[in-house]
């Protein structure tokens, strides 16, 4: 079982986090939802909470904005402690996933909502909304209702509403999922503009590891309640550490081997031995699985001399075309697959069949442990 | 371990309060005022009925609690006609109301189209007229010397003396009329939420129409046809209006019964016994269908 | 890749293909048409009935047979005093039980959709169970409470019964329209600064208004016509349905008949304003 991670990445110790949870568990009565949770999320930044369907990111969001009582722990925001706190006292806004637009609202009194809560006065009000209308470009839809408008008009509304009361934070619950590709990709770009505009945190909470590792500063993968890693897109991606992340963000290929004492290597059922990145395993470890991600490797002659530092015998299962690259599936000697994409720079010399060597630089491979 | 939150700053007393229990307790404060209001007068009387059954006396001599199950026996027994005859008639008047009210909803769901409320909205239009009006309205239409019976005699369906009115039939035909709206709309609601898809599916694997709707179509409309029978058939096993108006008074049923011993004879226990005896009469008949039907969350 | 031919399966041959089938495939499609003109008829005949009677020059007392077309009782509408009293007296109960029930039932409702409690299957199921009871049942045991609190029967009995009837048949029109309820719309505005009750009177209750209308209206309609729980516990009040069943026995005036039909016609006209201003409105 990982420990869990350390998961502060705020950068000096005096910096307030905008987002701290201390120990934060949320159990029901026949599991636990999020289990002990130690997290610190830094001003002016994008934050994913990435993971499966059940692992507890949205759960943990729910409790940040007050919609959920922790079981224990505390949640601080800013510095200061808000467990307890209904929704409408904490200084944070939510832009929901069915984004939840009041359907007997116009546009306009939507976007006010927070507003006149709050008091404010209707010249200023008239001027901020339409201010923030400006800004995710819905001018001119002030009268309509929400069932008038698209999908993808909808869910900026929901942006809109949320942002024009200036919260220090920002909660997303996947709100780009009802979208379509083209029109996801979009709003992706459009929300970390505005995120970089507005200079608050998002927390962004999503199961599309894609989409995480474009919009994130840092994320967060989680599984069954627990942190199983924390890092920038590009950490998380070349060091997943664990065979959980390794499978969740991108592909993996994942090989287990005998570690050999002293020189970093390891030896695979066929024989072969391959070399780790310096330090990555430790003397005595016995069995070690590590993994190489398919764009790492390249197929080659068995018997091509400028063979890399690691590789492996196999035979070419099948090569798909998908345009930008060639998907190459090798079977080794001792039944694992190898995935390799190779881009088509030059015509494809490999057919399924073909005795090939899988190769690719030490420095590329990962050790992972758990599952 | 939980968090303290009476240290929580800024928040009175009240409002912490509110924190700690608030949340649990609103569902139990929605429901206190129409709880307790059914609470009073809806179980409580029912107890207390069950009570009364049980006693013995008369108007004169005043009530008194004495246990006596010989109540329900002797009611029972005494009425065990009535108690015959409600059944059938409502168990007829259900079966009917079923056999029209079906077509009609499978048309107002399948071919309905854009009038489909319109339609309903005209389904219930003639419900909006005062029952007992509707109800003598029936006299009318069954009349013997009227356009119904005359017909009957023509054709053959009826010997030459004889009538509808002051006949079982005729209380019958009343009952299926006067509820029919109560089969109608639950009938439709499951039609309407059959998916299209499903049928063309059955279509595609060589169903004819009418096979797709004995095997996909019916069934799935079952629990708009149980609801639908039960909101007939309960009202209907109790009804005495239409008995009165329509019948004759040798053939009462029981509501009769249990109205006549309560407002006129004022024999309480009797009638008291009676109107439980019908209650779990009901209760014994439905439960089991309601089970059979697998549509227990329908009361959800 | 080797080709094999698939065997093809061949669909039963449905009946009505061809000439003969064309008068067949006529009659099926029509025949649903017309049973249903049929069943609509079947409906409207008693309505048509009791407008047709309010217009009859009836001999005597009764009016069961057709003589002569006649405006005079539309006319003398208000000629007995007792039955107009009866139609206030029904308005009133109605409009107070309706207003009462639906209040005490939306609250259930919204108990029963929101939140999970304990005892929410048990209360389901104790809501289901006066929808349950024949309406013999529901009358007498209520006459029997009121006689063992030595309340006199009268108006306010009659309507504490309405109510109690009622609040079940409110509960489950509410209910119905919560159910497609986004939660989350509560939980946006709680996020927007709303507190619970700004929450209730902001967004809950707008968007559950036309259920909640809906059930009054059904309120309404059911204490207005209702007979056998009225007859038991009215004393000597007169509803409009305990004025017809009075005079049934020794005849029912045609101006009966007059209101009959003037009710009729209201709702109607008030059902259809309604559709044609929601038409509007969307």
């Amino acid at each position: 079982m990982a420990a869990t991670v350390a998961t502060s990445e705020v950068h000096s110790g005096t910096e307030t986090p905008a987002v701290e949870l201390i120990g934060v568990t949320k159990a029901f009565a026949h599991f636990v939802a999020v289990d002990d949770l130690h997290l610190a999320i830094g001003e002016n930044r994008f934050f994913a909470l990435l993971g499966p369907s059940g692992c507890g990111k949205t759960t943990t969001l729910r409790m940040v904005g007050g919609f959920e009582d922790q079981t224990s722990g505390v949640i601080k925001l800013h510095g200061e402690d808000v467990t307890g706190l209904r929704p409408y006292r904490r200084p944070v806004n939510t832009v929901f996933q069915s984004y939840a637009l009041f359907p007997h609202l116009t546009i306009f009194e939507n976007v006010a909502f927070g507003l006149r809560r709050q008091k404010v006065d209707s010249g200023e009000v008239n001027r901020r909304v339409n201010d923030m209308l400006e800004l995710v470009q819905l001018t001119g839809m002030t009268r309509r209702k929400p069932r008038q408008l698209s999908g993808g008009q909808q869910q900026r509304v929901a942006l809109a509403r949320a942002l024009i009361n200036h919260p220090r934070v920002l909660l997303l619950d996947e709100p780009l999922g009802a979208l379509d590709l083209k029109l996801r990709k979009e709003m992706q770009i459009e929300l970390k503009r505005i995120q970089s505009e507005v200079g608050i945190t998002f927390v962004h909470v999503t199961h599309d590891q894609e989409e995480a590792m474009t919009m994130a500063d840092t994320i967060a993968v989680m599984n069954s309640g627990r942190i199983e890693r924390l890092g920038s897109p590009t950490d998380i991606y070349e060091d997943p550490r664990s065979t959980f992340v390794a499978g969740f963000l991108g592909a993996s290929n994942l090989l287990e081997g005998v570690a050999l004492d002293g020189a970093g290597t390891a030896r695979l059922p066929d024989g072969t031995v391959v070399h780790l990145p310096a330090g990555a395993v430790s003397a005595g470890e016995g069995s070690v699985r590590f993994g190489v991600r398919p764009e790492k490797v390249r197929l080659y002659e068995p018997s091509d001399p400028a063979l890399p530092g690691n590789s492996v015998v196999g035979t070419v299962k099948d090569a798909s075309f998908i345009g930008v690259s060639t998907q190459f599936l090798v079977t080794t000697s001792f039944g694992v697959d190898l995935v390799a994409v190779e881009q088509n720079i030059a015509p494809n010399r490999f057919r399924p069949g073909d005795r090939v060597a899988v190769g690719w630089d030490p420095e590329h491979s990962f050790v992972v442990h758990g599952d | 371990m939980a968090t303290d939150v009476t240290a929580v700053r800024g928040l009175g007393f009240v409002a912490r309060l509110r924190a700690r229990y608030g949340r649990r307790a609103v569902p139990y404060l929605l429901l206190v005022p129409g709880g307790a209001w059914l609470l009073f007068f809806y179980v409580i009387p029912l107890a207390q009925l069950a009570g009364v059954s049980l006693q013995e006396g008369s108007f004169e001599t005043g009530y008194e609690m004495t246990w006596r199950w010989s109540n329900y026996s002797n009611a029972l027994s005494e009425f065990s006609e009535q108690f015959i005859r409600s059944v059938v008639y409502a168990g007829l008047a259900t079966l009917a109301a079923l056999i029209i009210a079906y077509p009609l909803a499978y048309f107002i769901a399948f071919r309905g189209g854009r009038y489909k409320n319109l339609l309903l909205v005209l389904i219930l239009m003639p419900f909006l007229t005062p029952f007992l009006l509707r109800t003598l309205a029936w006299k009318v239409i069954l009349a013997d010397s009227g356009w119904v019976v005359e017909t009957m005699k023509t054709i053959g369906l009826m010997p030459s003396n004889g009538r509808l009115l002051a006949t079982g039939w005729a209380v019958v035909a009343g009952i299926t009329y006067n509820f029919l709206a109560f089969m109608t709309l639950p009938i439709y609601v499951s039609l309407e939420k059959v998916d299209r898809s499903l049928i063309e599916a059955a279509n595609d694997l060589y169903a004819s129409t009418a096979t797709a709707f004995r095997k996909v179509t019916f069934p799935l409309s079952l629990p708009g046809v149980v609801a639908g029978t039960l909101l007939t058939f309960i009202p209907a096993a109790g009804d005495y209006v239409n008995a009165q108006l329509l019948g004759n008074p040798q053939q009462l049923m029981v509501g009769n019964v249990i109205d006549s011993r309560f407002l006129r004879v004022l024999d309480y226990p009797t009638a008291a016994a009676l109107s439980f005896t019908l209650m779990v009469a009901i209760l014994l008949l439905i439960i089991p269908y309601v089970r059979a039907s697998g549509t227990e969350d329908l009361v959800a | 890749m080797a080709t094999t031919t698939a065997p093809t399966a061949t669909p039963p041959v449905e009946a009505g293909n061809g000439g003969q089938g064309g008068l067949v495939r006529f009659v099926r499609r029509h025949v649903l048409t017309a049973y249903t003109i049929g069943a609509f008829l079947y409906l409207f005949l008693p309505v048509f009935i009791v407008i047709l009677f309010s217009f009859n020059d009836n001999q005597g007392r009764f009016n069961f047979t057709w003589q002569r077309f006649t405006l005079k009782h539309w006319g003398n509408a208000f000629g007995i005093p007792n039955l107009f009293d009866s139609l206030v007296t029904s308005f009133q109960i109605a409009l107070i039980s309706a207003a009462i029930a639906t209040t005490l039932g939306t609250l259930i409702a919204l108990a029963l959709v929101r939140y999970h409690f304990r005892g929410r299957a048990t209360t389901n199921l104790l809501l289901f169970l006066p929808m349950a009871t024949p309406e013999v049942v529901l009358g007498s045991s209520l006459l029997a409470f009121f006689l063992t609190l030595q309340v006199a029967r009268g108006f306010w009995t009659i309507v504490v019964a309405h109510i109690m009837f009622n609040i079940s048949y409110v509960v489950v029109t509410v209910k119905a329209r919560l159910t497609g309820f986004d939660r989350h719309l509560e939980e946006a505005a709680m996020d927007l600064y709303a507190t619970e009750w700004t929450t209730f009177r902001k967004v809950t209750l707008p968007m559950i208004m036309p259920g909640v209308f809906a059930a009054f209206l059904l309120g309404f309609a059911l204490s207005f016509d209702d007979f056998i729980i009225t007859n038991f516990n009215s004393g000597q009040t007169v509803t409009f349905p305990l004025y017809i069943w009075g005079a049934a026995r020794i005849g029912v005036p045609p101006q009966v008949n007059v209101f009959g039909t003037a009710i009729f016609v209201i709702t109607v006209s008030i059902m259809f304003l309604n559709v044609y201003v929601q038409r509007r409105r969307a």
